[in-house]
């Protein structure tokens, strides 16, 4: 019993970081009606302008991080500008595409910088463990879970009680009728990246602090993007709980299922299996609405 | 009087080929009521689009002529420029943003104009005082309200932006006599109060040219026939097409009046 909580616990802290992912990706989705893949290299980025203030200029930790944060809010402000408004108006695929373009071009950057080798984040959380009855938390994890999430949460509750959260969701819901209703759409638009880009360095930074950064980081960023599918790509309670369901059900394999097997890793295809399965039963995720958009 | 929105032979093109708008000229007066008739698929929506620029959307374009509101030329400004300068158009179909709330639409429609908490307050409770069963809706869900209380909260919303010029596509559409009377009241009644210009476009003629001070007729494209409301009321054909009446009153059914053709002379 206390194996199986203690695989739980670490599942559910790690789903933690991948609904932060999610929610970025959900937040762009909703809003712009784009899934991106973009934000999987902004998370990287987000982790690379934290390591670059630490390692490079020498500032403090909590200066770094807001640092790497605005950088990273700029970067989504770019490649908003640069590369999605002009295909406004141009069917969605082709901005689709624009963002796997764009993610192909930051992932060459990224690699150039990175060069094969590991950059390490040096500990800047508690360190320790904590323990619940029998169960063991690592410190760092938890901190991690609560310095990623919360700002998701922030935003969320930022969209739900402002003016131009309001204007938000009325634009996620009819663009031109928001248009019409004097909104502009494209400043929405602009927040709207800003803002994903924001949380999206957070999630790296948590990203980068428990596997430092190196080649895959980006990766785990895409990640996002299916748990955001699994959840429902419309729905931001659906990216949270998927993401939580992910982690649990990729750690519960962890523990029981890759012990059976000579190699290992089972626990990396699982979330892949899952998002298979739930695509089929459901095709707009656990939470997403279900639109009729195809024959 | 001065003219606050006057259309000088346009033109609209969809997709750069299908030409739907044929030289349109046409004008409102600062603080009237005018109407645009026509049966179905004439133009009328689209002009409606040119003016508020939200063809560029659908990729409708105006291909010649131009559009002046108060004298400046609008046909390349952005749709929520048009809004902030005072023109808000009113959609067919009455769309609203269903998962928000009724209050919530409101509060968007004032997006071009305020953020100020107090005044926002305030412009609720005027556009609750015209529709009082909005007030009592004001927490549910848009989607789930009937099309009577839908047209009201898009009338509602398009006043929260304090316009000066109204579009009013097909208020009346489907909805009971008694609704469409409150509604083309509470038109009425802003017009007069807040001096807000308005241009109806309606099937329900006789509606629209009761309250409307000047009207024109399309077809296919094209302005044929315009004149004072009360004339265009009395006129033989409009009773004909329009008000499906005959001189002695009498209903006749629209393909038997076809058969005669007398449209040709608003032609010729
Ligand atoms: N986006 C578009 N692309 C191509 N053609 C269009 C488009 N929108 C409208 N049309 C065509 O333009 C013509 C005029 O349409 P419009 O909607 O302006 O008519 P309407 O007078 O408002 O009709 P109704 O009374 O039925 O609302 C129609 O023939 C229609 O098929
Ligand atoms: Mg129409």
């Amino acid at each position: 019993m206390t194996y199986f909580l203690q695989y739980l616990l670490i599942g559910f802290l790690t789903g933690g970081l991948y609904s932060a992912f999610a929610v970025t990706v959900v937040l762009v989705y909703k809003a712009t009606h784009v899934a991106s893949l973009a934000h999987g290299q902004i998370l990287a980025f987000g982790a690379v302008f934290f390591y670059w203030c630490i390692a490079v200029l020498q500032l403090p930790i909590s200066v770094s991080f807001l640092v790497a944060l605005a950088l990273a809010g700029v970067l989504g402000f770019i490649i908003e500008r640069l590369t999605m408004r002009p295909l406004i108006g141009e069917p969605l695929f082709t901005s689709f595409l624009m963002t796997f373009a764009v993610f192909m071009f930051l992932d060459g950057v990224f690699n150039l910088y990175v060069a094969g080798e590991t950059r390490f984040i040096p500990p800047f959380l508690p360190q320790g463990n904590m323990g619940i009855g029998k169960l063991i938390i690592a410190e760092q994890r938890a901190s991690n879970f609560v310095m990623t999430l919360l700002p998701a949460l922030i935003v969320i509750g930022f969209f739900k009680y402002s003016k131009v959260g309001l204007r938000m969701r009325a634009t996620a819901e009819n663009h031109r009728l928001a248009q019409s209703a004097g909104i502009r759409v494209k400043n929405i638009f602009s927040i709207i990246w800003i803002f994903s880009s924001i949380l999206a360095a957070v999630a790296g930074i948590g990203c980068a602090t428990i596997m430092n950064i190196h080649y895959p980081l980006p990766y785990n960023g895409l990640k996002g993007l299916l748990v955001a599918l699994v959840g429902g790509l419309d729905s931001i309670g659906g990216a949270i709980l998927a993401g939580l369901l992910v982690g649990v059900i990729e750690s519960l394999a962890a523990g029981y299922v890759d012990p059976l097997t000579e190699v290992g890793g089972t626990s990396e295809v699982v979330a892949y299996v899952l998002l298979l399965f739930i695509l089929l039963v459901k095709p707009y995720g656990l939470f997403g609405l279900a639109r009729i958009e195809r024959i | 009087m001065s003219v606050i929105l006057s259309l000088k032979n346009i033109e609209v093109t969809y997709s750069e080929v299908i030409l739907v708008v044929k030289g349109v000229t046409l004008e409102v007066q600062e603080g009237s009521i005018v109407t645009l008739l026509g049966a179905n698929g004439a133009g009328k929506t689209t002009i409606l689009k040119a003016i508020s620029g939200l063809l560029v959307s659908e990729l409708g374009k105006v291909t010649e002529g131009s559009i002046e509101f108060r004298g400046i030329p609008i046909q390349r400004e952005s749709p929520e420029n048009i809004v902030k300068m005072g023109i808000v158009h009113v959609m067919e179909g009455r769309p609203s943003f269903d998962q928000l709330t009724v209050e919530e639409n409101l509060i968007v429609g004032a997006s071009s104009r305020t953020n100020r908490p107090t005044e926002i307050k305030k412009d609720l409770e005027r556009i609750y005082s015209y529709f009082p069963k909005l007030k009592a809706l004001r927490k549910k869900i848009s989607g789930y309200i009937s099309g009577g209380e839908k047209q009201m909260l898009v009338v509602g919303r398009g006043l929260m932006a304090h316009p000066k010029m109204m579009l009013l596509d097909e208020p009346s559409l489907g909805l009971a006599p008694l609704i469409v009377k409150e509604i083309f009241e509470i038109i009425e009644f802003v017009n007069k109060e807040a001096g807000t210009s308005i241009l109806l476009v309606e099937q329900n003629a006789l509606a629209a040219l009761s309250i409307s001070s000047y009207g024109y007729i399309m077809e296919n494209g094209r302005i044929v026939m315009d004149g004072v409301a009360a004339n265009l009321k009395d006129n033989e054909d409009i009773r004909e097409f329009y008000l499906g009446l005959s001189k002695v009153g009498k209903r006749k059914s629209y393909r038997h009046v076809k058969h005669y053709r007398r449209r040709k002379r608003w032609l010729g």
